[in-house]
């Protein structure tokens, strides 16, 4: 008897062993799904780091580094703006501007992108990008003028759709410099970005501007000329002063 | 659930078709113990199906080197250049040898968090900043290194091991060879219950190299590499190598140094360049069309073959895998399969030795 109940208490003993060791082997599967999520969630995150700043930059950034990684570096800025943007927000509606100007930007930065250039901003309606600031890249200023001629294509091909839709036709105006500037994580302690910073950015923005004056959607400086595939066509501009900027500006429109 | 965390990167169909060859697969399994998994997808240019064997470093090229460290090193670069076959072979591999999951991940995810000692940490780091941002990037992590008390042949054989995943991952990624079974592998119930016996048929094939003299110096382009190896026997692999890719008759080596010098110079290595510039003059290039390729990537008197590969090269400097892939197909497009897997072949290899170039070359 004594055997017996000796027997069934073993017995007891290990299917309750076994029972909290089924449960902590689906504790343990359950957890290692979660650690399998995180960590592609993590690599995808890290990927997603690595199209906004420098891949360096990232991983200093998980080592919990202080440090901004800022460096001297020659880029290209451009800098596009929507002409025409304020009377069409008077006339759209609200719904349909956000709709319009979203698709405005995808196609933007689309053809940024497919250039191997990064789209820093939106400034507004108007887009900062840089070409060579997440990686070296000697070929940055084709690459900025390609992609300019590309937006040119595209704005053209969304204007075709917003036409369909009785919507009216949107223009850009682009301004292209290249030269030195610092690249490095920038901003407040709440809110940092990868970013360039200087005055190549700034003169991008006033030849921007440029186009509204020489009635052209596509303008370079001398500087990026310089260093820019013969094919371009292209044709001088009048020098014009700009802003913050002793010397009258020489610019030239991109024609094909 | 993904089993590995590249497994969500987009990813294209195959570029290649896979076709048997019994001596290259004889040659593969001689060297490795294994069977090379694909070798098939290479025998039309036979010199880079012998490079994807020769040029694996855990089998017999580390003199100084730990080759558990450059397991490591391989893990990280293929992840670093997002290339899911090799992130794949190279994680199963680890898996299969025993180690756990959760020491890959953090190997993976943060060095500075993982568990490895400064000198190995260092030495990932530098692998990593090689072969992510070239020469420039790699100089500091160098400096790092030796810091940390590495020899400088040891430092020689941790920019080799970075390179030959740099060719690896480009030869793998470049024509979409596809990663499925190894990254089911290692989950598999077969693979787990046959673990143990898997494991020592790897163990068995590989090996630590032993000093070889460089019987004689090449005079080809790009022996300057070579030589910077010379007793490491790393250097007759490499001289080998590269013997049997300028030899090679589906490109001219004119199209092939262009590719090397479109690379270097993206890379910014100007020990790759100056020597590829100096190959480009003897096959009769001018200065001014050699200068137009570098900054503009085309020139007046290219073939067509050149004009399509050129400003391909510079595209698999750095990329994002599937429009890589998607670039890819429409240059094999206009050429034939042969020339096609040359291409990927030089391109492959001029990443990963352009890289290499200028840790080892400015530094004898």
């Amino acid at each position: 008897m004594t055997r017996a109940l000796l027997v069934v208490a073993g017995l007891g003993l290990l299917a309750a062993l076994l029972g909290a060791l089924y449960r902590q082997r689906r504790r343990t599967q359950a957890l290692q799904t979660q650690l399998e999520a995180a960590a592609a969630e993590l690599q995808r995150l890290q990927e997603a780091c690595a199209r906004l700043a420098p891949a360096g930059v990232v991983q200093r950034l998980i080592a919990d580094r202080a440090d901004t990684g800022a460096e001297r570096k020659v880029v290209t800025a451009l800098f596009s703006d929507l002409v025409g943007y304020t009377a069409m927000s008077e006339r759209l509606e609200p719904a349909a501007l956000a709709r319009v100007l979203n698709g405005y930007f995808q196609r933007m930065s689309d053809a940024i992108h497919d250039h191997r250039g990064h789209v820093s901003t939106f400034v507004g309606d108007g887009i900062l990008a840089f070409f060579g600031a997440l990686q070296p890249n000697p070929w940055q200023c084709d690459d900025a003028v390609r992609a300019a001629l590309a937006m040119r294509a595209a704005i053209r091909d969304y204007n075709e759709e917003l036409a369909k839709e009785g919507l009216p036709p949107l223009a850009v105006g682009i301004g292209i410099h290249r030269g030195p500037g610092l690249a490095g994580l920038v901003g407040s302690r709440e809110r940092m970005e990868y970013a360039f910073v200087g005055p190549t950015v700034n003169l991008a923005a006033r030849v921007q501007t440029l186009t509204r004056i020489h009635k052209v959607d596509i303008l370079i400086t001398e500087a990026l000329r310089e260093h820019l595939d013969p094919r371009f066509v292209l044709a001088p501009m009048p020098a014009e002063t700009v802003k913050g900027i002793a010397e009258p500006v020489v610019t030239y429109a991109v024609r094909e | 659930m993904p089993a590995n965390a590249l497994q969500h990167v987009a990813w294209e169909p195959c570029l290649l078709e896979a076709r048997r060859d019994d001596a290259l697969e004889s040659y593969a399994r001689k060297k490795l113990g294994v069977p090379h998994p694909t070798i098939r997808y290479y025998v039309d240019v036979p010199w880079l199906a012998r490079a994807l064997v020769d040029l694996h470093p855990e089998f017999g090229l580390l003199v100084h080197l730990d080759l558990g460290l450059g397991d490591l090193i391989q893990l990280v670069v293929s992840q670093e250049n997002t290339c899911r076959y090799c992130y794949a072979a190279v994680r199963a591999s680890l898996r299969i040898q025993g180690m756990s999951e959760a020491r890959i991940r953090s190997v993976e995810g943060n060095l500075a968090r993982a568990d490895l000692t400064p000198r190995e940490a260092a030495a990932i780091a530098f692998a990593r900043a090689q072969s992510r941002a070239g020469p420039p990037a790699a100089a500091g992590a160098r400096q790092v290194l030796l810091d940390a008390g590495v020899s400088a042949p040891e430092v020689k054989e941790i920019a080799f091991v970075a390179a030959s995943t740099d060719f690896m991952n480009r030869a793998s990624t470049l024509p979409a060879i596809p990663p499925y079974v190894f990254e089911r592998a290692p989950d598999r119930l077969g693979v787990r219950l046959l673990r143990p016996w898997i494991a020592r048929a790897l163990r068995a094939g590989r090996s630590r190299g032993r000093a070889t003299p460089l019987e004689r110096v090449p005079s080809y382009p790009y022996a300057g590499l070579v030589e910077a190896f010379a007793g490491s026997p790393i250097a007759p692999v490499l001289a080998k190598t590269f013997e049997e890719m300028w030899a090679s008759p589906g490109l001219t080596r004119r199209c092939k140094l262009l590719m090397f010098a479109v690379i270097a110079h993206g890379l910014g290595c100007g020990v790759c360049a100056s020597e590829a510039a100096r190959a480009l003059q003897k096959e009769g290039l001018s200065q001014e069309a050699l200068t137009s390729v570098l900054t503009h990537l085309d020139a007046p008197g290219l073939d067509p073959v050149e004009r399509l590969l050129v400003p391909f090269a510079r595209e698999t400097i750095w990329y994002e895998p599937a429009p890589l892939q998607r670039r890819a197909r429409g240059v094999r497009d206009q050429l034939s399969g042969t020339q096609f897997l040359e291409a990927v072949g030089v391109l492959s290899l001029a990443n990963g030795l352009c890289r290499l170039g200028a840790t080892v070359a400015d530094h004898p």
